[in-house]
């Protein structure tokens, strides 16, 4: 049988002097390997209250570990690394280090919503990692997420314009994320549009993506929402301790 | 039968039974043991009790007074009953200082006694003066000072609470769980949040038995609205590194031992039988269970009666109970008492 000790034994908890001499004993290599202490010696209050700040983490308090939500999780499914239920555990009590280290597989979430469904008592664990992958990312410990930029995206269009023009919301996504407009299946479903759609329609497509119309009298509400966006985001950002403007 | 019934112990089931009784026109005789009537929740200075949020001094202290303006009852303070003979309807009690009672029943409502941490030296109680049991902290509660270290009178940063601290631990023979103190550290933890937001408070527990309606409130309402925080650990040993007490164990959900600093640990003592139960045992000749509370040979049929014809028990004597249920109790004993009489008398008609 395996010992199970061992699994717990973390690479980077493993040190080994690559010349040490003690009382005349040469101990180089692996010789003096010793394993640093897993031991937890404090807590970090401010972390949940980090969270609960953010919109989506407002009800984490409530959390009591049963986990329906990682039970119920799609991607937990296929990456067993995916686990909402530990994360909000860590983030309770402030265990930032072990959070980080999954800080590449916590915007995974496909917000699905299985879990919320799942959940006895409420936290609506989806909100949870969307706040969670906005804090790692306002804290400047991923950059981010091709999701982020699809929604900043759209919603610098709608600002903009109060209109949606969806093949320049793809372009620019592309763009922003350096991937080809070549994609297969996008040229599968323009041609499949081109074979199927009447030529009135057709034409009218091809001028909106030249021409992009607004709103009429969009001005004020433009202002309006840039206004509430901006003091949505400042308050985000005081809440985690960062300067009003940010990094970028 | 003019003879009153002799009830023994002055806490909620004490006084629930003397007031029942009395209300139907009969006398009794209270013995209690102390210089003053409450039991536990007054002697003891608790603080908001559950699930009432009433002060103890008011909602004890209000059967205390209840019981005490009836004439019917007769309170004997300072006093305990040395020698119990006779049969139903003819007892004969000697007490303390020498005097007789005749009876006609009586309703053992003797109670319980805290556990005494000390008995689990590792988790520091004795050694560490910022290690303080639940009775303490409600002390602070209803004495109206506040949460505060006894060591320097700060008030502290982070408290921990340990659960099941003298229950459900086979090294002290303690195999039950004390029922309410699940639900007492809850209703504790938000008093401290409510009384110093900046307090953080950790529970550490093996289950919950927040039971029943006390769930929502206690458990759902401590995490839910004061951010209490609840750590699935046992905790092996509360040391200190000289300036704050260290809490050791192991944090189960992330297998990692845990070396914690805090201000303030708090035991959640369990109830213990009553310290006298060899002697009431002896005394009253009624049987005690394997735990050492008074025993109770029927659960369904025959409500409150003991191993002895004619004596009778109720509340926690029994077995770890909450205040309301010991109330119950009392007047469920009470009502046997009643029926035994009338059952005698109906008995000498024949
Ligand atoms: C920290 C703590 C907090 C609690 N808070 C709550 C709460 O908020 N809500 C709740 O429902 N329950 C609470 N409880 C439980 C509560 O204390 C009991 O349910 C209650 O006290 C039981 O009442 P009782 O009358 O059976 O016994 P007791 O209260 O123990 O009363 C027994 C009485 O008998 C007397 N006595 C004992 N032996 C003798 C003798 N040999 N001769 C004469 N007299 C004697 C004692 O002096 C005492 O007055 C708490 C318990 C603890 C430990
Ligand atoms: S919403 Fe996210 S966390 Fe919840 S079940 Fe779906 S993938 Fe998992
Ligand atoms: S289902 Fe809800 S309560 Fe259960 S572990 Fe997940 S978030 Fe916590
Ligand atoms: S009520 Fe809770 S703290 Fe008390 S003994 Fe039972 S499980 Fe332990």
């Amino acid at each position: 049988m395996p010992i199970h000790e061992k699994s717990l034994i973390r690479p980077e908890k493993l040190v080994e002097h690559e010349h040490l001499v003690i009382e005349g004993m040469d101990v180089s290599g692996h010789w003096s390997t010793f394993i640093e202490g897993r031991s937890l010696t404090d807590y970090n209050e401010a972390m949940q209250d980090e969270i609960a700040a953010l919109p989506g983490g407002e009800n984490i308090h409530r959390c009591w570990q049963c986990g329906s939500c990682t039970n119920a999780c799609t991607v937990n499914a296929i990456n067993p690394e995916f686990n909402p239920r530990y994360w909000i555990y860590l983030i309770r009590l402030g265990m930032e280090e072990e959070l980080l280290r999954d800080k590449d597989i916590i915007w995974q979430c496909v917000s699905c919503n299985k879990c919320t469904y799942a959940c006895p008592r409420d936290v609506v664990p989806e909100a949870v990692m969307k706040a969670t992958a906005h804090w790692l990312e306002l804290k400047g410990h991923t950059p981010k997420s091709p999701s982020m930029i699809f929604d900043e995206g759209f919603s610098d269009q709608v600002f903009h314009s109060g209109k949606i023009e969806d093949s320049l919301v793809l372009r620019n996504f592309f763009k922003a994320t350096g991937q080809p407009l070549t994609q297969p299946w996008l040229v599968a479903m323009v041609t499949g549009l081109i074979k199927r759609f009447p030529v009135f329609y057709l034409i009218r497509l091809g001028l909106l993506t030249l021409f992009h119309p607004k709103t009429k009298r969009w001005g004020k509400a433009r202002a309006a929402i840039h206004e509430y966006v901006e003091e949505c985001e400042t308050a985000n950002r005081k809440a985690l301790g960062l300067d009003a403007k940010g990094a970028e | 039968m003019t003879k009153p019934v002799l009830i023994i112990g002055g806490g909620p089931a004490g006084l629930s039974a003397a007031h029942a009784l009395a209300i139907s026109g009969r006398k009794a005789i209270l013995v209690e043991k102390e210089d003053r009537l409450g039991g536990a929740p007054i002697l003891q200075g608790y603080a908001k009790l559950v699930p009432s949020h009433e002060w103890a001094r008011d909602a004890i202290g209000g059967m205390v007074n209840r019981v005490v303006s009836n004439p019917l009852v007769d309170v004997k303070l300072n006093s305990s009953v040395q020698k119990f003979d006779g049969e139903p309807g003819n007892f004969v009690a000697t007490l303390k200082d020498g005097s007789t009672v005749e009876a006609d029943t009586a309703i053992l409502t003797t109670g319980f006694t805290h556990f005494d941490s000390i008995n689990k030296p590792e988790w520091g109680f004795g050694t560490y003066p910022d290690v303080v049991t639940t009775v303490q902290v409600e002390q602070m509660i209803s004495s109206g000072k506040g949460i505060r270290c006894p060591s320097d009178g700060r008030v502290p940063d982070r408290v921990a609470i340990l659960l099941c601290v003298g229950s459900r631990d086979r090294q002290i023979g303690r195999e039950w769980c004390s029922k309410i103190c699940c639900t007492v550290s809850a209703n504790i933890a938000m008093e401290i949040r409510e009384m110093s937001p900046k307090t953080n408070v950790y529970i550490y527990y093996m289950d919950i038995r927040t039971f029943g309606l006390y769930e929502g409130e206690y458990y759902w309402g401590s995490q839910e609205e004061y951010k209490v925080k609840y750590v699935k650990a046992r905790i092996a040993e509360v040391t200190s590194d000289g300036k704050r007490l260290l809490v050791k164990g192991e944090d189960t959900l992330v297998k990692r031992p845990i070396s914690i600093p805090f201000d303030m640990v708090v035991h959640a003592i369990g109830m213990d039988p009553n310290v006298d139960n060899m002697t009431i045992s002896s005394v009253f000749d009624v049987k005690l269970n394997k735990y050492g509370y008074i025993g109770k040979p029927s659960t369904y049929l025959h409500m409150a009666e003991t191993s002895r014809p004619g004596v009778f028990v109720a509340g926690s004597a029994t077995g770890p109970e909450t205040i309301d249920d010991s109330i119950a109790q009392g007047t469920a004993a009470a009502m046997a008492a009643l029926n035994f009489a009338n059952m005698a008398v109906q008995a000498a008609a024949e």
